[in-house]
């Protein structure tokens, strides 16, 4: 393949780019706003890859912890994939100049996170996103300095080019122009993350808004455990949204407590012992919303000195959201939504079910089961960047010119009538309430009665999406406008799956089914057929056979 | 609370002031008051009337994308990361960073920013770790937004067209410091595009929202 086009320029879709163009292959890379407004820079804790295997560490413990934390739903030889080529991208990261934290003898160090057998998540400092986003950047540019990438910003996904399952290429919204644009590749890759803004209050940029997902499920694609939905245990609440404490600050030996009669109870510990606080995030979450008591972390002993040196972002956004100084007072803490381990359904090459249309990055779905580690997702970012891009680079297939022209213009015609549209319902509130429906119905617990009445308020928004009585805002980008019909239908994935896993596994918990139920140790695939939403189980072959 | 914005509804319209009534919550920050004024409710400006959907960039909310700076109360500054209780006054206005074009109302078009660093070839290429270089500086600098606050801020920048700005100015020195070979031409364009324009006043260092010295960068540098 020669040509490819790239959705979204978060640490995926960058990697992508970039393995791609040092293939020679000619790259364009798609986003409203530049790298630096991702979601990718928010990641904060670190990325899991064995290093060293003198502490007993190996890649086959890696790949063990990484199963059992999804709760063994992940396939085993995605989890292999990813977990051996870790150490690896750590190195190219570094090559590529990423400031990784280094111990004295200045190798790159390591902190242990949830789940971990042993300690294996190598960070910089308390925002590894961010530096890895940097390096990315300028690698980036390096090609683009050659020709081999073209960044376009103010650019908007529409939807795909498909024909007889096979992807052409993308129609474009160009922010600038406020048209369509038809551009046709031999590949594109989807890399636009997941759907926070979905639900009301979360850890995630609120560009991420799911978009994409929901459009390309309208267009064929098969979407998968849209219900492994990960609330991460320490949050802190603001104004406008869910701050993330990062698990480093339980790295580094924070304690997650609640008082009874004035006493610390470190219920953690209590339970499961020393590890306790760095049990995987599903059951710290789970534990917490199980005590009913307001909960707090304790890092105030590790003492000034080591929170600056080693968690100082944890420090500056207390102080400077919330006015507390953790070197001396507890953090309030609560769980909140913070990444979605499923998405849109890809085989081991991150392919779709769509010939020639990948996946990569949060969007897509493989390795993280019911239940993502600290650590692994930076790591499945990079490597589904990776991995998609040597599949492309393998194909010889290069596809046929093909004319989209008419398409691109009934589409626009239809923008237009967006435009125009005097409908009695303001998009704002369909907004809202799709926001209050998911957030209240996909808690750390649910049940079928709530999720029920939930599908029900989706149905009819989606009634009055398709049937012409929104009023759309003429003031806002088509974007916010057209992007509407997409967003709901992913909600209702999301809730049709929900409903559909009868048992409790990882994040998905229900309190009528409370077991764990070995028929459903699969995954859930969920399609959409003229307005009819599927759900089947599938085994690993399915998908990554 | 009166909020007054200077609005825009496209590249190349003309601005305008129009002036909302905030009666939210005192203790949150200017993006909670864009989205209170712009999602609460139909967006009504001070009279009552029917008002256009404020535009303005958005992504994480605390500080750590650098998507909505704009120039608040006549300072540059972050909206997520400038609170309505250290502002003096009991009005609030908000412009568009005025280095930049507008693309409308607080979003302006900071594409300059990325087309400056790829004229001077601002990547690392191959990659040396030296110990002599300083770690925390790069990690600072590593954190850099590109939000072109310090563009704003500075006084002899105008608009990029020889002048990058202090963010070009740290970007040097990080890939400095981590580039094996051809550091000469990492200073040349330093020297060329810095060094012979600023006159080190730095207002960059004091509006950065993320805290980035600057001056050390600078020192580093002028010192090769």
């Amino acid at each position: 393949m020669t040509k490819v086009l790239i959705i979204g320029s978060g640490i995926s879709g960058l990697t992508c780019a970039i393995e791609c163009a040092s293939r020679g292959i000619s790259t364009i890379l798609v986003s409203p706003f530049p790298s630096e407004r991702a979601q990718s820079v928010l990641a904060a804790g670190g990325i899991n890859a064995v290093l060293r295997t003198d502490n007993g560490d190996s890649i086959e413990q890696h790949i063990k912890d990484t199963l059992n934390g999804g709760c063994n739903i992940a396939g085993v030889k995605a989890v292999t994939g990813l977990c051996s080529e870790a150490p690896d991208i750590v190195r190219w990261l570094e090559g590529l100049g990423t400031v990784f934290s280094r111990d004295k003898e200045s190798k790159i160090m390591q902190r242990p996170f949830g789940g971990q057998t042993y300690p294996r998540t190598c960070f910089a400092g308390t925002s590894t996103g961010k530096q890895i986003v940097t390096a990315l950047v300028m690698e980036t540019r390096r090609y683009e300095g050659k020709g081999l990438i073209e960044r376009r910003f103010w650019t908007d996904f529409y939807g795909a080019l498909i024909k007889d399952k096979t992807c052409y290429g993308a129609l474009l919204y160009n922010e600038a122009t406020r048209t369509l644009e038809s551009v046709t590749a031999d590949a594109v890759v989807i890399a636009t993350g997941g759907q926070n803004r979905m639900f009301s209050k979360t850890t995630g940029s609120t560009q991420c808004d799911g978009y994409a997902a929901g459009k390309l499920f309208e267009q064929g694609v098969e979407l998968k455990n849209l219900e492994f939905i990960q609330y991460h245990p320490t949050a802190i609440e603001t104004d406008r949204k869910n701050m993330l404490i990062s698990e480093a600050a339980r790295g580094e030996g924070g304690r997650l407590y609640y008082e009874d009669g004035g006493k610390r109870v470190y219920f953690m510990e209590d339970k499961f012992g020393e590890k306790g606080n760095l049990m995987p995030r599903d059951v710290v979450s789970k534990t917490m919303y199980e005590t009913g008591r307001d909960i707090y972390l304790d890092v105030s002993f590790l003492g000034k000195a080591q929170i600056l040196d080693r968690i100082p972002e944890v420090y500056d956004l207390c102080m400077k959201y919330r006015g507390l100084d953790i070197t001396r007072e507890s953090i309030p803490v609560k769980p909140s939504v913070h990444f979605f381990m499923g998405g849109i359904a890809v085989g081991l090459n991150h392919m779709t079910n769509i010939s020639n249309l990948y996946a990569v990055g949060e969007c897509a779905s493989i390795y993280h089961g019911a239940n993502r580690l600290g650590g692994n997702s930076l790591l499945a970012a990079v490597y589904s960047g990776r991995t998609a891009a040597k599949d492309i680079a393998s194909r010889k297939v290069e596809q046929e010119p093909s004319d989209w022209s008419e398409f691109a213009s009934r589409e626009q015609g239809r923008l237009e009538a967006i435009r125009e549209a005097e409908g009695a319902v303001f998009s704002v509130h369909i907004k809202n309430m799709l926001r209050e429906n998911i957030t209240g119905s996909l808690g750390i617990v649910r049940s079928e009665k709530e999720i029920d009445k939930s599908i029900e308020v989706l149905d009819h928004l989606i009634d009055v999406e398709t049937s012409g009585m929104v009023r759309y805002d003429s003031s806002e980008l088509e974007y916010f406008n057209y992007s509407l019909g997409g967003i709901l239908k992913l909600g209702k994935a999301m809730l049709v799956c929900a409903r559909s896993r009868c048992e409790s596994r990882g994040a998905h918990l229900r309190s009528d089914y409370p077991e764990r139920e070995e028929s459903f140790k699969k995954a859930t695939i969920i399609s959409y057929d003229e307005g009819e939403f599927n759900t089947r189980l599938v085994g690993e072959d399915a998908y990554e056979g | 609370m009166r909020v007054k914005i200077l609005r825009q509804n496209n590249p190349y319209s003309k601005p305008y002031w129009q002036a909302f009534k905030y009666d939210g919550d005192m203790n949150v920050s200017v993006a909670a008051v864009l989205e209170y004024l712009n999602y609460n409710d139909d967006v009504k400006d001070e009279n009552g009337h029917h008002a256009d959907v404020i535009s303005w960039e958005c992504s994480c909310l605390q500080a750590m994308c650098g998507g909505c700076a704009m120039v608040i109360n006549g300072k540059p500054g972050l909206a997520c990361d400038t609170f309505l209780r250290d502002l003096k006054g009991d009005e609030l206005v908000l412009e568009p960073l005025r280095k930049f074009p507008v693309i409308s109302d607080l979003v302006v078009d900071r594409g300059i920013i990325q087309e400056n660093l790829k004229k001077a070839n601002a990547y690392i290429g191959e990659y040396e770790h030296d110990d002599k270089y300083s770690q925390d500086l790069e990690y600072q600098i590593g954190r850099c937004l590109k939000c072109g606050l310090c563009l704003e801020a500075c006084p002899n920048y105008v608009k990029g067209v020889n002048f990058y700005g202090a963010l070009f100015a740290n970007d040097s020195y990080f890939i400095n410091a981590r580039r094996k070979s051809d550091k000469e031409s990492v200073k040349k364009n330093y020297d060329e595009h810095f060094a012979k324009g600023c006159s080190k006043s730095l207002a960059c260092e004091k509006v950065c929202p993320v805290n980035i010295p600057t001056l050390a960068s600078m020192a580093r540098m002028n010192r090769l």
